[in-house]
């Protein structure tokens, strides 16, 4: 494989003591029709920094919902809480549900990056630019001017380090699935994020495809140390983190249980 | 900036907003077609009234007033008044050269004055073009065979002894034909093409005698007074789809029996007039019939006016009517006075005293009202002024309108172009009402439909909000997303819309011959309606009031699917499919 090179997270911090990331009894209930179903009993997770954390469970188990909440793209349930600083997601010791809007969306674009089973690549916009839209997004209009060069620059060489630096100008539906993802897994790491948080990014693709994959997650963690947590049903995927944690009956329990 | 760069990709590359933008095209469009041509058509007989009759008119009817001059030598002096002109109106006949009556409106005018108060000046159709339109230079030819059956098309190949010519039908189809130059009785080239465009002089000569109704004879110089007929009062005009009229053969039954083709010009030739004088009680005391030449044919545009009305030289129609200049004699003891010479005794016929010299008279005055003056207030120096001219000739003329109540029968009528064609008002004003309903209502499917497309465009893109909102984006960014992308479509289509509208409405006279003559179907029957075609302008301001009317409704439809996409929750987004 030929030497990946990465820049590093600007967020991470390795070696300090608190966890970056954490779920403190987190519950979640989704409403189907006229039933509650309760996704998250009081799920508790602390990801250190530069940890590669496995989230394993069973499918319907509520890891993506864990994960969603991990990423702010989901608030927890509203309920009193059991005690202090309960039923929250903290990062960086700051809990998420007392951020704004404003800045929840800056939490998304900049601290996490999400990468998703399905890829969920904008169909219209070529490599790229489904590439740089986090960058579009983080400067704005006036703010893009002054970084796109450099955003760019960043985007092609991100694409270049995961292979697909002779691709940048096609359309998706140009790519195989594991270029797709590794394009979703670039759009992710765009802004430099802390986290990066991956649903099943290997669900959607064949074995060798996925290991692939997870063998260009593995060595861009080597590369910049950045922490992340991905989510699987599959004990093999999981296994090449450095925690394996599992999610059942809606708890977080470490061992396989 | 992504939301330029997503607005600019969904463009471009999606059918939605193309269909999108077809629709808001056509509907833009249909609005202001709608509006141009209906309000074209309201404003169209709203001001031909105008034009032709001027803004007020002090009217006696039948019998007349006399001392006009003086009037319009009073209500010219008014800084109120632009012009002012004398009238005959009267009834009458026109013996038509096929042997047909026509019923007509016969007006006694001068036409250098009754150009300044009404359109008439350029009513009048035979008159040099100096700037001609492509229209003008395009042409057919035609053949008139002994037979009298007559033809157009294109003469394709001559020889000799015969003619290849290619028929064109009405409806559109063609066919070609051979005849013998013996079949041929009359060969006309290029007759399509407006023969206004060569001869410069005999046309503004025809002008000039129209203008002035009369006809000079060109080797003694003598001048004869004439008239001037509605260009469709003979129906020997053909109106051809260009807007050029051209004779239309007709047959004239000799009286040996045979039918004899011809295919004159009104212009060239002279026609039977009839008037029938009528007393004060309004009975006919006299038949009186003179041959006038047409010095010229007018064209008002308003189909009613040009086909039942005819101009008649004002000194030789107050002849007929008797209404010129009259000696007012002594009145004798009996029929004849005859007085018996005391010294011989001889019976003595005495010659009746001329005693004064009555002036002629009109029925009408028209008056113009000078420009920023409405006709109300027009009427209202009109009826101040005609008090003025009752009380400088007293007994003479009729009694002037009281200033309120109701105006007692010897009163004269002064009254506006508004309310002498009160009917036609109203019924104009209702029919806008209803016009500007149809176009609320029009504009209401259309932005209904705006907005059902913009619904079912951010449905479909359900996934990239909840893609964009994973990746940072703000609810207000994913909103203007959609308000900018609606902008896009809106402006494009409207503008797109515009330029259609305009094109249609602009060559909306030959899309209708078009259709006409390929379907079969005349929706804009002059007969039926008042203009000889339809009104073909866009105004710009209704232009703008629809394109930035399609904006908003495209801003608005797109208004509700942005805030439905802000406020989706992203990780619904993310799982619709």
């Amino acid at each position: 494989m030929t030497t990946l090179t990465f820049n590093t997270p600007s967020a991470t911090a390795p070696g300090a003591a608190s966890p970056i990331l954490a779920a403190r009894s987190v519950y979640k209930t989704y409403r189907l029709g006229r039933v509650d179903v309760p996704v998250l009993r009081g799920a508790t997770l602390a990801v250190e920094p530069g940890e590669w954390v496995a989230i394993l469970g069973a499918s319907g188990s509520g890891k993506s919902t864990l994960l969603h909440l991990l990423g702010g793209l989901d608030r927890p349930d509203r309920r009193p809480a059991g005690g202090e600083g309960e039923n929250t997601i903290l990062f960086e010791g700051r809990p998420l549900n007392s951020m704004s809007a404003a800045d929840l969306d800056r939490y998304r674009n900049t601290s996490v990056g999400f990468v998703f089973q399905f890829y969920h690549l904008l169909p219209e916009l070529s490599v790229v630019e489904n590439v740089l839209v986090g960058a579009m997004i983080r400067h704005g209009r006036w703010g893009y001017l002054r970084h796109g060069r450099s955003a760019q620059a960043e985007a092609a060489s991100l694409l270049e380090a995961f292979g697909l630096g002779h691709r940048l100008r096609h359309r998706p539906a140009e790519l195989s699935g594991g270029e797709r993802q590794r394009v979703a897994i670039a759009r992710a790491l765009i802004n430099r994020p802390a986290v990066l948080l991956a649903d099943e990014p290997t669900g959607n693709l064949d074995r060798k495809t996925g290991d692939a994959i997870l063998d260009a997650l593995a060595a861009h963690r080597q590369a910049t140390g950045r922490t992340m947590v991905l989510v699987t049903h599959d004990p093999e995927v999981a296994a090449r983190a450095d925690r394996v944690v599992h999610l059942r009956d809606g708890q977080v329990v470490s061992g396989p249980g | 900036m992504y939301q330029a760069l997503l607005t600019r990709r969904y463009l471009t590359t999606k059918v939605m907003p193309l269909l999108a933008i077809v629709a808001v095209m056509l509907c833009t469009a249909m609005v202001l077609i709608v509006w141009s041509i209906m309000g074209g058509f309201l404003t169209m007989l709203l001001n031909s009234g105008r034009t032709l009759m001027g803004d007020v008119a002090i009217s006696w009817p039948t019998s007349g007033f006399a001392y006009y001059d003086d009037l319009i030598e009073r209500l010219e002096a008014d800084p109120a008044v632009a012009a002012a002109t004398p009238v005959i109106e009267s009834f009458g006949t026109l013996s038509l050269p096929d042997g047909r009556i026509e019923g007509l409106q016969i007006k006694g005018i001068h036409g250098p004055s009754y150009g300044r108060v009404t359109g008439y000046t350029d009513s009048l159709w035979w008159r040099p073009i100096d700037e001609p339109l492509p229209r003008d230079t395009r042409y057919k030819d035609h053949v008139i065979l002994a037979s009298g059956e007559a033809y157009s098309g294109r003469i394709v190949k001559e020889s000799e002894g015969s003619i290849r010519f290619r028929i064109e039908s009405e409806k559109g189809r063609a066919r070609t034909r051979t005849f013998s130059r013996e079949e041929i009785a009359q060969l006309g080239r290029g007759v399509w093409q407006d023969i206004r465009l060569r001869n410069h002089d005999v046309w503004a000569r025809h002008l000039d005698n129209g203008l002035h109704l009369r006809e000079v004879d060109e080797r003694t110089g003598v001048e004869r007074p004439a008239m001037v007929i509605g260009i469709e009062v003979t129906g020997f005009n053909e109106r051809t789809e260009g807007g050029v009229y051209i004779p239309r053969p007709f047959g004239v039954r000799t009286e040996t029996g045979e039918v004899l083709w011809r295919n004159d010009r009104m212009i060239d030739s002279s026609l039977l007039v009839t008037l029938y004088p009528q007393g004060r009680s309004g009975r006919p005391v006299d038949v009186v019939s003179r041959i006038l030449p047409v010095a010229n044919e007018f064209r008002s545009g308003v189909y009613e006016i040009d086909s039942s009305v005819a101009y008649v030289n004002l000194d030789e129609l107050q002849r007929m009517l008797r209404m010129d200049a009259a000696p007012r004699l002594e009145v004798g003891q009996g029929e004849y006075d005859v007085s018996i010479d005391p010294e011989t005794g001889e019976e003595r016929f005495e010659t009746p005293e001329v005693q004064r010299v009555d002036p002629p008279r009109v029925t009408t005055v028209l008056v113009r009202a000078a420009d920023g003056v409405t006709p109300d207030r027009l009427a209202a120096v009109a009826r101040r002024i005609y008090a003025e001219f009752a009380a400088a000739h007293p007994g003479e003329v009729p009694a002037p309108p009281p200033d309120a109540g109701r105006a007692p029968p010897d009163s004269i009528i002064i009254q506006t172009w508004e309310q002498r064609q009160g009917t036609m008002v109203a019924a104009i004003k209702k029919e806008t009402g209803l016009v500007m309903f149809i176009i609320m209502f029009i504009s209401m499917v259309a932005s209904f439909l705006i907005l059902a497309i913009f619904w079912a465009m951010v449905s479909e893109k359900t996934k990239d909000i909840g893609v964009l909102r994973a990746l940072g984006a703000g609810k207000l960014g994913v909103a203007w997303l959609w308000l900018r992308y609606g902008l896009a479509i809106g402006l494009i289509g409207s503008v797109l819309g515009g330029i259609m509208a305009h094109l249609i409405v602009w060559n909306i006279n030959p899309i209708h011959e078009w259709i006409g003559r390929t379907m079969g179907l005349y929706i804009w029957d002059p007969k039926v309606y008042y203009f000889t075609e339809i009104p073909h302008e866009v105004e710009p301001w209704k232009a703008a009031i629809v394109l930035v009317g399609g904006l908003t409704f495209s801003i608005l439809g797109a208004l509700i699917p942005a805030v439905k996409a802000a406020n989706m929750d992203p990780v619904q987004a993310l799982r619709f499919e």
